[in-house]
């Protein structure tokens, strides 16, 4: 892998407007920015900067009003809404928040779903390898209601992993747990940064968080207003404070 | 897919169990349609009575042709008792191949018992053929042959031939149906038609090709009579039975194929209201990499699914409906006893195949909401659906609605049947401009609602008013089902009332007769005779009630039509006279009520073509046109017209005007001649308990309907309701107190069903005016009061069972329990 300089995900002047109530929002105004294979970013900035938006439009979830997105070396704005999804089974994968699991089915039957959708053979090895990596062997044959918070977003990480993705996108994946329970989240998405070489892109508001990421983007009113390598907390969080008017708002954008 | 629809299916039943009901409750009302409906496509008459014949000369049908626009048009009416003149057997006889012929004068006598008996001459045995079991054939005119266990051979029979009672000495028995044989003089002899018989049969000579013999009596009976093997027989001795079938077939069609339009609408609603439901669900799906075409097979296979399993469950309830539906139509008269229905061999698995099918193309019509659902919804917070409903829909909402108003018009402004034609038009056009337009109606209805809401209830007021704003879209089912439920309902139902609480009116004031006598079977010329000696009365006036066949647009149509004696008539009856005089109904002339002759565009003086229910054809003048056509029928002729041509020669009643000193002797009159004699008052009882009973299947199927549509907006309503709880936990957890939140509900309630309500009113009472008014001249129709308490109550229930009550067990439970992060 080490081998293709192409980068994982490149974004170049993106812009989304949404229209709200007949008024149009610029969420975001002109984004670039380049996600390297192996590397573990994190996307701050207060809430309402765009974080989500740029996520969302960066994973081919949603369309940009403007400029360009690349997944490895396929763009993405002239494929239709079927191959767009095709894409995103293969060589992306999702973290959201909550509501990451489908209640209906357990928890083994949630992780393969993409590969099931995709009519897809699961490769046997590698999905046993993922359900160890996550830790839990145990809650197969669970349903998703049984599981805790931190459970479930580590099954959404499983199924995540699950088509060998070239990279993994999260947005708060951490805003629903206490300390204890993101930690174990962030040291997982750090593992498989590290000993799998996956890329991971995370929207987090927490600057502890943050700090697992090689790499910090800081958002704000649709622009990335600071692009830093490996900060600490310490700094981002004074970064974000120096942002001044609004500081991280705890609970994030969501709820 | 259909494992993962299975999966997510069970895991929220609730979202498709209003599915699930809307479509076996369509299953039961389409298998019941569906077997009327085979009952009367496969119904074919059984020959019996002249199965051994090998030609039978009848006339079971008349045909009308027309020419329009060059094209030929003909239409094929079941005669109610088709004839053929006696005549025809010299020139039968004659014919080729011919070894012998036996007429069949079929007279309708009454048994011992009470009960009808065919009887016949005994040389049309053979065409059955019935054998005799002991004694002889019957000889003179005191002789008869009758079934076995009916009477000793040798020991007297009582019947009443044309309204006297005859004794017959029993002279031979035979096994068979129900019959009475006379000699074949004796038959003739009292045979009151003039020259015609039921049928001819022929035997043909040993060796003679049937059909060629077939084509070469067709060509000297001339084209109105039909020529039939022994096989095709069946359809001259049944013309109740074809007319049944005719009717089941009517009846089922029309029904059915509006119940499977509802069907799809009803559940197009309830799918499109469980994918909005689970629109997270959904987005996830897409999101985790289901292709949109993924996500609609999805939803099409949970709705083939749902189908199936409602058909499972409709079907086999829809023939026990089936089942009991025959027996109440036979019990009513609908159908003659003994029609044979059939058990739905076909009619079950076309109704099941129906319904799955109708939940497919409902599934697909909801699935193709799903392709705006974006995958980043899942992420999001609301998981709202964006608000706008389609500018398509707009405009066809508006299209109708201009149509509607349109029709309308023409209602109001036409007559007779255009008038009743275009007043059904435009209540469809009305419920349809109301069902696509509803989302906007919903909202103008919550802006309007917004103050007096506001003012009634207040802050709980004003949340509801931005509720009803904000799920104008969610709640356009609910608005549809229930104006379609009241606006139909209102009309055709009420309608019924209108017309029965008319005819009555009519009744009363039209008899100016005193009595009446009411025979058991029928009476003669001797009882008039008898009623007219009477000392003190003043005129006595038979009626006849018989059938004549009428050409409608090119279609023959069979009226019900009165004969009467003009002579006194108007000491009797009160036709209500518009134009013409009933002075000068005689031969050859006719009168006819002002609705049918709006509908024909007949006038008085013109010469029009009528045929008596034997297929006579007579150019008739029209000679009076009057108003109470609803109790007097619609079609008035001189009882001389009718003389000859009806199967018994009887009058079904006899009017008198005479003073209460009569009584007595009117009678004795009358138990001489087994009548009774009645009152006006009970005459006009007896047209209420007709009307009624004529008006059965029609309130049957309103109901029915009107129950459909009712259930379909409680389903929606219930799944709403349900589909509320984060919502109302958020709103608690707010500080609205749970006081507020029913306070609330119920203003919504009130707001939704509230204009609901006053929609379906006045498409109810638009349409029902411009009926009313069609037929009686009339624009104020009459409602009865239970009406309204019925519609009103109807819907408070509805509201209260649906919403309330729910809503109100949500709100027992702490508000956290329904915040959760897991769903
Ligand atoms: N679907 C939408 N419709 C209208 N406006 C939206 C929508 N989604 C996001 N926005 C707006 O776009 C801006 C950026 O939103 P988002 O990317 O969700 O911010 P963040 O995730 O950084 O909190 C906000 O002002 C938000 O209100
Ligand atoms: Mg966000």
């Amino acid at each position: 892998m080490s081998v293709q300089s192409e980068p994982a995900v490149r974004v170049h002047g993106l812009t989304r407007v949404y229209q709200a109530d007949g008024e149009p929002v610029r969420a975001l105004a002109g984004v670039g920015a380049t996600f390297h294979r192996g590397t573990f970013t994190a996307i701050m900035g207060p809430s309402g900067s765009g974080k989500s938006t740029l996520l969302q439009a960066a994973a081919g979830l949603d369309r940009p009003t403007e400029g360009s997105v690349w997944i490895g070396g396929t763009e993405l704005s002239t494929l239709s809404e079927t191959k767009l999804t095709e894409l995103r089974r293969g060589r992306i994968g999702f973290v959201f928040q909550a509501f990451n699991l489908i209640g209906a089915l357990t928890v083994e039957e949630n992780i393969l779903l993409p590969l099931k959708l995709a009519g897809a053979r699961p490769d046997r090895q590698w999905i046993s390898a993922v359900v160890d990596r996550v830790g839990l062997g145990q809650r197969l044959r669970h349903r998703p209601a049984a599981l805790s918070g931190g459970q479930q977003q580590r099954v959404a990480i499983a199924r995540a992993l699950a088509a060998r993705p070239e990279v993994i996108f999260c947005d708060e994946p951490t805003g629903a747990l206490d300390t204890n329970t993101a930690a174990e989240v962030l040291i997982l998405l750090r593992g498989i940064v590290d000993e799998h070489g996956q890329t991971v892109v995370m929207v987090t508001h927490d600057p502890v968080a943050a700090s697992y990421a090689d790499r910090v983007m800081v958002l704000a009113d649709g622009h990335i207003v600071h692009d830093m390598p490996q900060p600490g907390a310490a700094r981002i969080a004074e970064h974000l404070a120096a942002l001044g008017r609004r500081p991280a708002d705890p609970a994030g954008a969501t709820r | 897919m259909t494992a993962l629809a299975a999966r997510m299916l069970r895991h929220r039943p609730g979202s498709s169990i209003a599915t699930l009901l809307a479509l076996a409750l369509g299953a039961l009302i389409l298998t019941a349609m569906g077997t009327l409906i085979e009952s009367g496509l496969r119904y074919t008459p059984e020959p019996v009575r002249y199965a051994a014949a090998d030609l039978v000369v009848a006339r079971p049908d008349t045909t009308f042709v027309s020419r329009e626009f060059g094209d030929t048009h003909t239409s094929t009416v079941a005669l109610p008792e088709g004839t053929v003149p006696v005549a025809l057997t010299g020139k039968i006889l004659g014919v080729d191949g011919v070894a012998g012929i036996a007429v069949d004068d079929d007279i309708t006598v009454t048994g011992a018992d009470g009960g009808p008996v065919t009887a016949r001459g005994w040389g049309s045995a053979v065409l059955t053929p019935y054998q005799l079991v002991s004694g002889k054939a019957p000889a003179g005119d005191r002789q008869v042959v009758v079934n076995s266990g009916v009477a000793p051979l040798g020991g007297p029979v009582d019947l009443v031939v044309g309204g006297t009672l005859r004794t017959y000495t029993v002279s031979g028995l035979v096994d068979g149906p129900r019959v009475a044989f006379f000699s074949d003089a004796h038959a003739a002899a009292v045979n009151p038609r003039s020259g015609t018989v039921t049928a001819i049969g022929v035997l043909a000579a040993p060796g003679t090709d049937v059909a060629a013999l077939q084509t070469r009596i067709q060509k000297i009976a001339g084209k109105d009579v039909a020529v039939l093997t022994g096989a095709q027989s069946g359809v001259a001795e049944r013309s109740a039975d074809r007319s049944a079938a005719t009717l089941l077939v009517q009846v089922g069609a029309s029904f059915g194929g509006y119940v499977i339009m509802l069907i799809v609408f009803v559940v197009a609603a309830t799918i499109g209201l469980s994918v909005r439901h689970r629109r997270r669900d959904l987005a996830l799906v897409r999101a985790v990499a289901a292709t949109p075409g993924q996500v609609r097979r999805m939803i099409m296979a949970e709705s083939a699914l749902v189908g199936v399993i409602a058909a499972a469950l409709g079907v086999p309830a829809g023939l026990a409906a089936a089942h009991w539906l025959t027996g109440e139509l036979t019990g009513r008269g609908f159908l003659p006893e003994g029609f044979p229905m059939l058990p739905g061999a076909v009619a079950a698995p076309a109704a099941a195949a129906t319904i799955v099918i109708s939940a497919v193309l409902a599934g697909l019509l909801a699935a193709r909401r799903v392709t705006g659902i974006r995958p980043a919804e899942a992420l999001g917070e609301a998981a709202v659906e964006p608000g706008t409903a389609g500018k398509v829909r707009l405009i066809s909402g508006l299209i109708a609605l201009v149509a509607a108003g349109a029709t309308a018009a023409a209602a109001v402004s036409g007559s007779g049947q255009t008038a009743l034609g275009a007043a059904l038009g435009m209540l469809y056009l009305f419920v349809l401009a109301v069902g696509l337009l509803a989302p906007w109606i919903n909202t103008a209805a919550a802006r309007l609602l917004a103050g007096p809401l506001r003012a009634i209830f207040g802050a709980s007021g004003y949340l509801a008013a931005a509720n009803l704003r904000a799920n104008a879209r969610g709640t356009a089912t609910v608005l549809t089902c229930l104006v379609l439920a009241v606006g139909f309902g209102g009309s055709v139902w009420f309608l019924q009332n209108n017309l029965e609480r008319q005819a009555v009116a009519q009744s009363r004031d039209g008899l100016l007769a005193t009595r009446a006598l009411v025979p058991a079977d029928g009476l003669s010329d001797a009882a008039i005779a008898a009623v007219r000696a009477v000392p003190g009365v003043r005129a006595a006036t038979p009626v006849r009630h018989t059938s004549v066949v009428l050409p409608l647009m090119g279609d023959g149509e069979v009226f019900g039509a009165r004969a009467v004696d003009p002579a006194g008539l108007d000491q009797t009856l009160d036709l209500g006279v518009t134009s013409g005089d009933l002075a000068a109904l005689g031969d050859g002339t006719m009168a006819i009520s002002e609705t049918q002759a709006s509908t024909f565009g007949w006038e008085l003086g013109q010469n029009v073509p009528v045929r008596l229910g034997d297929g006579t054809p007579l150019e008739l003048r029209v000679v009076a046109v009057y108003r109470n056509g609803l109790a007097f029928g619609d079609i008035v002729l001189p009882r001389t017209a009718v003389l000859g041509h009806t199967g018994t020669g009887l009058d079904d009643e006899i009017l008198v005007s005479a003073p209460p000193s009569a009584d007595a002797a009117l009678a004795e009159v009358a138990a001489e001649h087994r009548a009774t004699v009645v009152d006006s008052a009970a005459l006009t009882g007896g047209l209420a308990r007709d009307l009624a009973l004529s008006a059965w299947l029609n309130r049957l199927l309103i109901a029915v309907m009107v129950g459909y549509t009712a259930v379909a907006a409680a389903n929606t309503m219930v799944m709403a309701a349900l589909a509320r709880r984060r919502e109302l936990a958020v709103l608690r957890l707010t500080g609205v107190t749970s006081r507020q939140v029913k306070r609330m509900i119920n203003a919504e309630q009130l707001g939704l069903l509230g204009t609901a309500v006053l929609l379906g009113g006045v498409i109810a009472a638009l349409t029902l005016s411009s009926v009313v008014r069609a037929l009686t001249g009339s624009f104020v129709p009459y409602v009865p009061p239970l009406g309204y308490v019925t519609v009103l109550g109807g819907t408070a229930v509805l509201a209260l069972a649906t919403t309330i009550l729910p809503v109100a067990r949500l709100l027992r439970v702490p508000p956290i329990e329904h915040m959760g992060i897991k769903e």
